[in-house]
């Protein structure tokens, strides 16, 4: 599993600075392992990516009184929208692991039933990855990592250029 | 489970101040959820506790260390609580998952057999050979038993954990944790 990267905070610095910091790390950490999630050979990247965005949406609520509201509410829903398309290509993979684990203690007559729910579990992977692919392509289109980085320079009292 | 809301956060007050409300907040949610959890049957109230604690955990992880020593541990702790929740709510999702897979198995044996019935008064038990599941129900039926054991294993070590944890004063001493800060 990806370590989260550790940010410095102290005590007595103001929240809301501390807010900025964390999320920014926190967005990028996300983005970084959208690479390579769609790859059902290799499950750890989802699983990752799905650290990352619970790590991240824990943050956003642990800091919600530092952002703007308006922004705040439809840049965290895209988070939990995104962390739910992960969870479900990563619960068919969690799943298959642990029945092929299992079926590895019976016998072959016995395991014949084991596969045939790894089969169905398949079938899940592959609507999950679905749901993901779409999932990241409306992260893209809706400017997901940019709102995240926007909330944090509002948290540190950053003007917007055009503002 | 919805979150408790937070009263007297500040922006513009310190991280410390502001996290110790939180921790105190979720410290007492998770807490609430005992003595009602510590019955088997009580699974909801265990999944809320295991979300209490995944909400505790990440408060204390990304401002534990601005506290007294005891939040480190305290950390640890949660986090090992709420895997061990995590594999019971697993048991708890996969059950009724296999067992309704079971079903659906049955169903499809039923329905191939009266199919292979055709016009027949009754069906012959000869028939059952065709069944294209006939070799499948045994290690469907075993997982689910697997996981109902698993489940009780799990639940015992549970109780086992939080004992421990009250016997230890996990309660009292972080919430005298994120009274003190760090230098």
């Amino acid at each position: 599993m990806a370590k989260a990267e550790d940010i410095s905070i102290t005590a007595d610095e103001p929240f809301r600075l501390a807010a900025a910091r964390i999320v920014r790390t926190r967005t990028e950490e996300l983005v970084a392992h959208a690479d390579g999630v769609l790859d059902t050979r290799d499950i750890e990247r989802v699983h990752d990516m799905r650290v990352a965005s619970r790590r991240l949406r824990a943050v956003l609520e642990i800091f919600a009184v530092c952002f703007p509201p308006s922004e705040f509410k439809g840049v965290l829903k895209d988070v939990k929208a995104l962390a739910d398309a992960l969870g479900e290509r990563r619960d068919p993979d969690v799943h298959i692991a642990a029945l092929q684990a299992f079926g590895k203690v019976l016998t072959p007559t016995q395991r014949r039933g084991v596969t045939w729910l790894v089969a169905e579990q398949r079938e899940l992977q592959t609507a999950g990855n679905e749901v993901l692919a779409a999932a990241l392509q409306r992260m893209e289109e809706r400017g997901l990592r940019e709102r995240l980085l926007a909330l944090a320079d509002a948290a540190e009292g950053v003007e917007e250029e055009d503002a | 489970m919805k979150a408790r809301k937070i009263d007297g956060l500040d922006a513009d007050g310190t991280l410390a101040d502001n996290a110790e409300r939180i921790v105190l907040v979720r410290l007492d949610e998770l807490c609430g959820f005992m003595p009602q959890a510590a019955d088997p049957a009580e699974w909801v109230a265990l999944h809320d506790m295991r979300i209490a604690a995944k909400r505790l955990r990440y408060i204390l992880e990304v401002t534990g260390h601005v506290f007294g020593p005891y939040a480190r541990s305290a950390t640890k702790h949660t986090k090992d609580l709420q895997d061990l929740l995590g594999e019971i709510h697993d048991c708890d999702v996969q059950i009724p998952a296999t067992a309704a897979s079971a079903v659906r198995l049955l169903e499809a044996d039923a329905e191939a057999l009266v199919a292979l019935a055709g016009n027949a008064d009754d069906l012959d038990p000869e028939l059952l050979r065709q069944a294209p599941h006939l070799l499948d129900h045994t290690g469907v039926a075993a997982l689910e038993a697997h996981l109902r054991a698993r489940r009780r294993v799990l639940f015992a070590r549970f109780l086992e954990q939080w004992d421990v944890l009250e016997r230890k004063g996990f309660r009292a001493r972080l919430e005298y944790a994120v009274s003190e800060r760090t230098a």
